[in-house]
């Protein structure tokens, strides 16, 4: 009850930033991850592939669950943002390395 | 927000599921009844009808259906982009044809007769989408790709709040042992807390494994940057078949299917199932043929083809050949395969079909009490989340609280009577079937909102009972059968459907009398708590849910 007597003080806008930064900021971080996990995982390229997709749902609760735990919204989206940005970066090193397929 | 991880998680269960109960209850329900889509399918096709129907038919000439199935489609989708056919056997003695002309235009389908190509038109077949229905609702809402991703989205909500549950409920084996019945509001929490444990490794592997069936579409980021966005090269690579070929634009005539059906039939030595041909009338041409599984050997194991051939489709040479049982692909196809079967059931026989059928039905009743658990708690207590506008919240909530879970009951039984009720006749039939549901469910949603919460739960609770227990004579009005009948001629399929609506029906008056009898308590339970406040029952309560 204590939780729930909390929602209405909490400004609208922090809840609506939050819900977002899991739903979406979540969802880019998930998808950054299974790319960069796919040129590491040191197997087949499809067998790579798919192990980081069937990995990728309980990496996104992860994260959802984290958004949720972090002390202000403003947190949450930088812990789904800077990591994206980092993986990404590094898969567009692999990308340009080895080029697309393997 | 200075909450602790536990109080954070609690607001995420409670807020994060209560919006998407319904949802979820409602792939929760019709997916476990999807569990049976065969044996309700065989029921809404009116086994004697079909009896009858195919009695003095001759058996299926998979050549000819093969013959007349090529030059339909040559006639009819000579620019499709693939073509495929479900042969005829004896269970489905009709040919269906399917095409599409782009990949991502909807698939066409038609149905035609084996030995004469021509459309079947209307049959006096009781046309239905059957068991089906159920599936379809359950991982699309009969919304197509809008269905898919909000369906994607609870599953999501769902896992989210199984683990955001588990830190909620941090005693959690003690609750498994703990039901204090006849507590109100405590006794909500406890079956809840119950249900939820008792078949939390059942929820989780339901909910991972489907999320995970439709993984191309929900998560294709890996696979669309490694394979520059083209998935059907992932596909073939992944199962270790040859990559799909690139279009040519050379025009070159299919050659005649019926010889890669003798081709195939021979490798393999069983009945050939499904042709599909990919880029049909273009040199690039490849037609792959699907055989038949045996029941049996599929039911014990979890992966492993039934066999299948891949053709040249304009030279007729063979390019692969995958033999039944055959196991292609490492550790991370098997496991994706297992998962598949693990979520559609297709292991096992009716053992395990009646384990899911009892675990879904608990997931279902896991969501409808937090569901309940939540306006419970609310109508003893007001938690004035909403300001001024609470009350009618409330109220939104009470209403979607009916109609979403005793109102799609009351829809889902309803269809089997639809079924029965609609005319044999009726052009699209099966399209009609599926709209009346909808109908019936929308009226749910109507009537409660016209009524006061209680007496919705009751009326129909009561009503969905009723089109339960008479489900047997509905069908022998309209049919002549019955579930004696069928279990005399040994149909268990038939009888099963009309035993398990009864059964069905009992639980659901049980479900009316309980309701009825807290409606008459409750001015009293009322007066009684206001004698005593903060009970120590509260106050645990209030600790451990929110």
């Amino acid at each position: 009850m204590k939780s729930a007597s909390i929602a209405p003080q909490r400004p609208r806008l922090a809840i609506f930033s939050r819900v977002s930064a899991a739903v979406f900021g979540g969802y880019l971080l998930t998808s950054a991850c299974i790319v960069f996990l796919s040129y590491i995982i040191p197997i087949r390229t499809a067998e790579a592939v798919l192990t980081a997709t069937l990995l990728s749902f309980a990496l996104y609760t992860g994260a959802v669950i984290w958004v949720f735990a972090a002390p202000t919204a403003g947190r949450a989206w930088a812990g789904m943002l800077l990591p994206t940005v980092a993986l990404g970066l590094a898969s567009l090193g692999f990308y340009l390395a080895t080029g697309s397929t393997a | 927000m200075k909450n602790t991880f536990r109080q954070s998680m609690s607001w995420l269960h409670t807020w994060g599921s209560l919006w998407f109960a319904w949802i979820l209850f409602a792939v929760f329900f019709t997916g476990t009844l999807g569990v049976f889509d065969d044996a309700i399918s065989h029921w809404m096709r009116d086994p004697l009808a079909v009896t009858a129907a195919s009695e003095g038919a001759p058996p299926p000439d998979r050549l000819q259906a093969a013959k007349v199935g090529q030059a339909f489609l040559e006639k009819n989708a000579p620019k499709a982009e693939f073509w495929s056919m479900g042969l005829p056997n004896e269970e489905n003695t009709k040919l269906r044809v399917f095409w599409r002309d782009t990949p991502q235009a909807e698939f066409q389908d038609r149905e035609l007769d084996p030995v004469t190509g021509e459309d079947a038109g209307p049959s006096k077949e009781r046309k239905t989408e059957g068991g089906h229905h159920f599936v379809h609702m359950h991982f699309e809402f009969h919304a197509g790709d809008a269905g898919i991703w909000l369906v994607g989205v609870a599953a999501m909500v769902m896992l989210v709040a199984l683990v955001s549950g588990i830190v909620v409920h941090k005693k959690i084996f003690v609750d498994f042992f703990t039901f204090r019945p006849g507590k109100g509001q405590r006794s909500w929490l406890d079956s809840h807390n119950a249900l939820s444990v008792l078949t939390l490794p059942f929820q989780f592997m339901i909910v991972y494994t489907g999320v995970v069936a439709f993984a191309s579409i929900y998560m294709p980021a890996a696979a669309m940057v490694r394979y520059n966005g083209d998935l059907d090269h992932f596909f073939a690579d992944i199962q270790e078949r040859p990559a799909p070929r690139q279009m040519q634009n050379v025009a070159a005539p299919v050659t005649p299917l019926p010889d890669l059906v003798t081709a195939a039939e021979e490798r393999i030595g069983r009945e050939a199932r499904v042709i599909s041909v990919s880029h049909p009338g273009d040199a690039s041409a490849s037609a792959r043929i699907f055989m038949r599984g045996d029941e049996a050997e599929m039911a014990s194991r979890l992966r492993g083809s039934n066999g299948s051939v891949q053709f040249d489709a304009v030279s007729g040479e063979i390019l692969d050949t995958e033999m039944p049982g055959e196991i292609r692909g490492a550790g991370a196809f098997s496991t994706f395969q297992s998962m598949r079967a693990l979520h559609f059931v297709t292991f096992g026989g009716y053992t395990i079909k009646w384990l899911y059928f009892i675990c879904g039905m608990a997931g279902a009743a896991m969501l409808a009490t937090g569901a309940i658990l939540f306006m419970v708690k609310r109508r003893k207590k007001p938690a004035g989340e909403f300001g001024a506008s609470t009350a009618r919240v409330y109220r939104v909530v009470d209403a979607l609280n009916v109609s979403g879970i005793a109102g799609l009951m009351l829809a889902s039984i309803g269809y089997f009577w639809i079924n029965r009720l609609v005319p044999v006749a009726l052009p699209e039939r099966e399209t009609w079937e599926i709209g009346l549901f909808f109908a019936l469910w929308f009226l749910t949603l109507v009537h409660a909102s016209l009524r006061p919460t209680m007496r919705g739960w009751v009326e129909q609770l009561a009503a969905t009972a009723f089109l339960c227990l008479a489900l047997p004579l509905i069908n022998m009005l309209t049919t002549g059968d019955n579930f004696a009948a069928a279990l005399a001629r040994g149909d268990g399929e038939a009888a099963g459907v009309e035993l398990t609506a009864m059964a069905s029906g009992l639980l659901c008056i049980v479900a009316a009398r309980f309701v009825h009898r807290k409606s008459l308590q409750a001015p009293q339970a009322a007066k009684a708590r206001a004698g005593k406040p903060g009970s120590a029952v509260e106050a645990d309560v209030e600790a451990e849910a929110a």
